[in-house]
């Protein structure tokens, strides 16, 4: 199945098979986003817990990875937490999985007054994060879109503050919710600028927005419309840049009040995409969404087999790009990302 | 006149139901002074509220925010019930061990599967979160459980529970337990590749399963 004669060649660069998205126009075959963030370590071969926390390393891992398989979006990331970290959650560091949360920021509600929008030249690690992006854009930009992927407000917020403490306040504690969502935001408008200086692509992952967690009425009221205004400070500011969100696990109940906040790039876990694409495709192109636990666990050609079937569902394949549903693990076989990206050269033809 | 024990379940329901933990804390004080069964008034009232969120939960009309504080208002009144059971009353022969793999700090979903596990009668020990493969066996075997709950939302610990299985076929006592897995990465073909009993896909899903499991058990058969 997977032998080299049966995958047809590419005659377009990422970069510019992107930009064909960008432009409205058909590129060759559908691009190929493999969520790899962490694995990128595995590719340069440092520990995880060096890339986490040298910049330098961080950088030329995504840029091994992506000579390595050509995939066509680099994303430059470490944690969803990274940004609370910046403003003074306590995270745990491994030296071969990414950090987790230690200790929030956040003990009380009384708290509130120490949350601030950090300072992106020193605090926490996002100095790796800005290291990161300078290098990856400067070795590869021009071969590559590069992006530096950030927590949205929802999301950074359930980081300075216990989440199951969080969770209740939405029903019980409106309004201080909404005060740290507040900061949260400006944080990641923050966050926007400092990339787009960098000549990245923000993107914004709220897993804490997933239907795994809320509904449409607290998504419609907490998530939405804070990912909105980064949304738009994205459009304002971007050049031309997509606003792009990754929503992992469930998020079919949400995808309605989702619509609302405006993203043009919607990539997406654990759905049907071919559903998704039939409520949202007017309005977004859509990312996804080979299951991540089966790149670790199954074969080059089971990857193939779930990726083709992804293809399927798409219909005609406009705004669509093949991806994993959420991070590549860690320990991906080299060879399942490779069945991924070649699926999309096999099953994403739009020149035949 | 204490009013009839009918309405007062109903209060009870529908406190826990409706997220409403001071309807559920008058419910449970009337139901003593009016010399009510508490046990009954756990099962019948509290415990069918939680089983009612729990559907609302799996049909995707509450979420994790409603569960919590349906359970916290059920958890007050069974702190206010509870000290009236009568002895012979607390029959419990279930008993499960819960926790968050070894590596993984992730514990929001395993808390809401304890919850309605409790709720659904299960003795429930909870190890917490980053726990140490050997702790679920020690801790299963101390409390002479016959369930184990592994449960984890990253792909780098998910190995941990092929770990936890391996340590119980070391032992010899891999008959004497029930092992349920779940969470974000966990799919039935994984839970089967690595000899797990079942795996659920939410917390509702969880305590059907474990009701299947302990069904199955002889241990519990024994006990």
């Amino acid at each position: 199945m997977n032998t080299v004669a049966s995958i047809p060649a590419d005659n377009q660069s990422s970069l510019e098979r992107v930009m064909s998205y960008l432009k409205g126009e058909t590129p060759q075959r559908v691009a190929c986003f493999p969520l790899i963030l962490n694995h990128a370590a595995r590719i340069l071969g440092v520990p995880i817990g060096e890339y986490n926390r040298d910049g330098k390393k961080m950088g030329k891992s995504h840029v091994a990875a992506f000579r390595r398989y050509g995939n066509d979006l680099i994303l430059i990331f470490s944690t969803t937490s990274t940004l609370a970290e910046a403003m003074g959650t306590k995270m745990a560091f491994f030296d071969e999985d990414a950090p987790q949360i230690s200790e929030p920021l956040l003990k009380q509600h009384s708290d509130l007054s120490k949350v601030k929008v950090p300072d992106f030249s020193k605090d926490g690690r996002l100095p790796v994060y800005m290291e990161a992006t300078e290098i990856a854009v400067k070795e590869v930009g021009s071969e590559v879109c590069v992006s530096t992927v950030f927590a949205g407000p929802f999301t950074t917020a359930a980081a300075l503050f216990p989440l199951d403490l969080m969770s209740r306040d939405l029903i019980k504690n409106k309004n201080w919710v909404h005060e740290l969502l507040e900061i949260c935001t400006q944080a990641g408008i923050k966050f926007i600028d400092e990339i787009l200086q960098r000549k990245s692509l923000p993107i914004i992952v709220e897993p804490i927005g997933s239907a795994s967690l809320v509904g449409p009425i607290h998504f419609k009221e907490f998530v939405g419309p804070y990912l909105k205004r980064l949304a738009d400070h994205v459009h304002e500011n971007g050049g031309g840049m997509p606003a792009v969100l990754h929503i992992c696990g469930k998020t079919t109940p949400n995808w309605k009040v989702m619509l609302e906040s405006d993203f043009d790039i919607w990539s997406l876990d654990n759905v049907d995409l071919g559903q998704a694409k039939a409520v949202a495709g007017h309005r977004v192109a859509l990312v996804g969404n080979v299951t991540p636990s089966n790149l670790l666990k199954n074969t080059p050609d089971e990857v193939d087999e779930e990726a083709r079937t992804i293809c399927e569902k798409m219909g005609d394949k406009k705004g669509f790009i093949l991806g994993s549903g959420c991070e590549v693990p860690i320990n991906t076989p080299p060879e399942n990302v490779d069945a991924l990206i070649n699926a999309a050269r096999k099953y994403g033809r739009f020149d035949v | 006149m204490p009013r009839e024990r009918g309405e007062i379940l109903k209060d009870l329901r529908d406190g826990v139901l409706n997220l409403d933990e001071d309807l559920v804390v008058r419910a449970a004080n009337e139901t003593l002074d009016a010399g009510y069964d508490a046990y009954d008034a756990i099962n019948d009232g509290l415990v069918a509220g939680m089983n009612q969120a729990g559907n609302l939960f799996e049909k995707e009309e509450y979420f994790v925010p409603e569960l919590l504080i349906c359970s916290d208002a059920m958890y007050a009144g069974i702190e206010i019930l509870r000290p009236h059971i009568k002895r012979s009353d607390a029959k419990e022969k279930r008993r499960a061990v819960i926790g968050v793999m070894e590596g993984d700090t992730h514990d929001i979903g395993k808390n809401l599967v304890k919850i309605m596990m409790d709720a659904a009668g299960i003795e429930m020990y909870d190890l917490g979160r980053n726990v140490p493969l050997a702790s679920f066996v020690e801790k299963a075997k101390e409390v002479n459980a016959q369930l184990i709950c592994l449960s984890t939302l990253m792909t780098t610990t998910m190995d941990g529970m092929a770990g936890v299985i391996e340590m119980l076929k070391e032992e010899g006592i891999r008959d004497s337990f029930k092992v349920m897995i779940g969470g974000g990465p966990i799919s039935a073909s994984f839970a089967k590749k690595i000899g797990a009993d079942g795996c659920a896909d939410n917390a509702s899903g969880a305590v059907r399963l474990a009701n299947e499991l302990l069904a199955k058990s002889s241990a519990v058969r024994r006990a």
